[in-house]
């Protein structure tokens, strides 16, 4: 390696062609990937998030849950990404077109959350609370983030989103109520899901091999 | 363990160390800080993973938070000043002439670390970017371009202007990890945060860029201190020198197409994950390559023969280790597991820090111009860094092992695979305890070091101009 300017030039053909060939590349591949227009619906797919719900997503980004949970749902018959009821179809790339900054996450140290929305509760105002109670109280197993939580006096009424009274020893006349920044961020988790099943996220089905009599072999 | 301390023979300290000495201390030393500062995160980090509560009030340290700031501080903090240290330094002997450009080194150097610990208060206070390796907040991103290749200028002048013909594998390697990686960096966050590719697709850039610094700059910076270091230590030539330069073009032109590894099954093309397969299938080659090339370190003895054993030794496990996980089979179980985890402290702390350290250990006395000035603080160090990585690798393999089990059992609720992982959890943290007194230690050995040094520096010189003024009346 004599030749100190050749040398400077491979550095930087290594760099350049890895970079065009996975980001460039996959740019190419994915980067105008559209919503998908359902004929029959008359509507297209994924579904816009709610303005709340993507501000809620900011929140959950600069907090770090993607450090302990994902956002990907695998294949049906990879692991047991099914079986726990994560989602009955892999994420596929359409799933985010419509995200600012997806959450993929790199370690499931907690449950996945593709489709946290569609598990979390029977009615949206109970799944609401739940997962208030939940965020302020934390678990032997989850943090609780009682910073995103306000303890004050109740004035008049209670407030509508307030933590049940009681909660982390408040006196009567006080009152938990959710910041700003915990109501997006639980409109947010509240409206994780998977809303449609495009033609390329439907599980593959191996075609059952027939036998001369078009009976399926056994 | 044997502790014989390394020898500075004065003939062996030329002019281009010591005309180099503040610049470099400054840049070891910032390195240091940063070492002990992302051990008190990591400790925090690790407790909080078996008890939730714990921080769990303060804002600024959330698990998520906790966790990019001790990666952050570890690799931009850490191994970044060190290992630009160890370059520099490589880089001006190997060239032949006192390092030129050394104020720009200075200037450089504070930038970086003011941009660093911005950038830690900005993600302490939720500017995080998500992106695995790349957490330091969009507004400090342009200063570290900057700062790096206002650092890096020396380096690429020692290149340039080298006396002799031809040049050295650790010479290679220095100047790629200085060269690449502004590009890098550039190209990483130009995709990720300023023009952000669409969706998914900005996991498979986060992994490219990932996989980037890890294979094209933090071990290149480690490999050419331990090239450097290995026949200075065993007094003899590297074995099979010939085969190094393929070593060296498999790592840099092959590495960075292996990030996709960790998309195996996402929402991603799969030709993505299938390309890192087979990257990581050539990628061997500059494993063996290393190991071959290094295996003399077996032979020798001292500090640093002791750390370059243990970080070749991690270096090449976690090569073969990562290969084996690559494979779509093995990934289903180990994808999202602390395995994962246990992979990545294996390479950052069994390889590249090891390594770093076996530099370091050669290369501050002769800066300095003076032995290390507690030998016994060295001794100590090596025993409890050696123990932690061990423990704390270990630990979190058998916490990955078995919570990849359960997690593929869907029988096994959630609640319960976290409390079958508390116990090799705990164990994780008190071995980040022990990392974390061991850098105490180095950091100590360091300051007395170089503080001696520049010391007598000082009064060497005020006693000349001393001379002088008395002289002159």
């Amino acid at each position: 390696m004599k030749n100190g300017p050749l040398f400077i030039l491979g550095l930087f053909a290594a760099l350049a062609i890895s970079f065009g060939g996975i980001v460039l590349g996959s740019h190419h591949q994915l980067g105008t990937l559209a919503p998908y227009f359902d004929d029959n619906e008359a509507q297209s797919y994924p579904l816009r998030p709610a303005g709340v719900a993507a501000r809620g997503q900011l929140v959950y980004a600069d907090l770090g849950c993607a450090s302990c949970h994902t956002q990907q749902v695998r294949r049906p018959d990879a692991g047991s990404d099914k079986a726990r009821g994560w989602g009955d179809r892999q994420s596929v790339a359409r799933d985010y077109i419509h995200q600012a900054r997806p959450q993929l996450g790199v370690a499931r140290f907690g449950p996945d959350l593709t489709n946290y929305g569609k598990r979390a509760g029977k009615s949206a105002d109970e799944a609401t609370a739940a997962l208030d109670a939940f965020l302020y109280n934390g678990s032997a197993n989850h943090p609780s983030y009682k910073f995103l939580y306000e303890t004050g006096k109740v004035s008049g009424e209670r407030a509508a989103r307030a933590l049940k009274a009681g909660t982390g020893g408040t006196k009567p006349d006080e009152q938990i109520v959710p910041t700003e920044r915990a109501q997006t961020l639980v409109a947010y988790l509240l409206g994780l899901g998977t809303s449609y099943d495009y033609p390329e996220s439907l599980p593959f089905i191996a075609p059952v091999a027939k036998n001369a009599t078009g009976e399926p072999k056994k | 363990m044997t502790n014989a301390p390394t020898q500075a023979a004065s003939a062996e300290v030329t002019a281009i160390d010591s005309q180099a000495r503040g610049p470099l201390l400054l840049l070891v030393g910032s390195g240091l800080v940063w070492l002990v500062i992302s051990g008190i995160l990591a400790l925090i980090s690790s407790i909080q993973l078996h008890s939730p509560a714990f921080f769990a009030d303060c804002s600024w340290l959330t698990a998520g938070r906790a966790s990019a700031l001790r990666e952050t501080a570890f690799i931009y903090g850490w191994a970044a000043n060190a290992g630009l240290a160890t370059a520099l330094w490589i880089l001006g002997r190997l060239g032949g002439s006192p390092l030129r450009g050394l104020n720009w080194t200075v200037v450089g150097t504070l930038f970086w670390n003011t941009g660093i610990a911005l950038g830690l208060v900005g993600i302490a206070t939720g500017d995080m970017t998500s992106f695995s390796l790349l957490q330091l907040p969009r507004y400090v991103q342009p200063l570290l371009a900057f700062a790096y290749a206002t650092v890096a200028i020396s380096g690429v002048l020692a290149w340039s202007g080298r006396r002799t013909d031809g040049a050295f594998a650790s010479q290679w390697y220095a100047v790629a990890a200085l060269f690449i990686f502004p590009w890098l960096l550039v190209a990483g966050q130009a995709v990720l945060l300023w023009m952000p590719v669409r969706g998914a697709l900005q996991a498979v850039a986060a992994g490219w860029y990932g996989q980037g610094v890890w294979s094209l700059w933090l071990a290149p910076l480690a490999l050419a201190g331990a090239y450097y270091v290995t026949p200075k230590i065993t007094s003899r030539a590297l074995a099979a020198y010939e085969s190094a330069p393929l070593g060296f073009w498999t790592l840099i032109f092959v590495g960075s197409w292996t990030g996709g590894r960790h998309l195996v099954g996402g929402p991603v093309p799969v030709w993505i994950s299938t390309v890192a397969v087979v990257a990581y299938g050539l990628l061997i080659f500059h494993y063996l390559v290393v190991a071959i090339n290094l295996r003399g370190v077996f032979g020798a003895s001292g500090d640093s023969a002791g750390f370059l054993r243990w970080g070749l030794l991690s270096y090449v496990l976690v090569g073969v280790l990562e290969f084996i996980t690559t494979f779509r089979a093995v990934a289903v179980g180990t994808q999202f597991t602390f395995l994962n985890t246990a992979l990545e402290q294996l390479g950052l702390y069994g390889g590249v820090t090891m390594l770093l350290f076996a530099s370091l250990y050669y290369m501050v006395p002769r800066i300095a111009g003076r032995e290390w000035a507690v030998p016994a603080l060295t001794t100590g160090h090596r025993f409890l860094v050696v123990l932690g990585v061990v423990v704390l690798v270990a630990s979190l393999a058998f916490a990955g092992w078995t919570q990849a089990a359960d997690l593929a059992n869907a029988s096994v609720a959630y609640s319960d695979i976290v409390a079958h992982l508390r116990p090799a959890l705990l164990v994780a943290a008190a071995a980040q305890l022990v990392l974390l007194a061991a850098n105490l230690l180095l950091l100590v050995n360091f300051l007395t070091t170089a503080g001696a040094s520049c010391c007598a520096a000082w009064c060497s010189q005020s006693s000349q101009s001393s001379k002088l003024e008395a002289h002159a009346s």
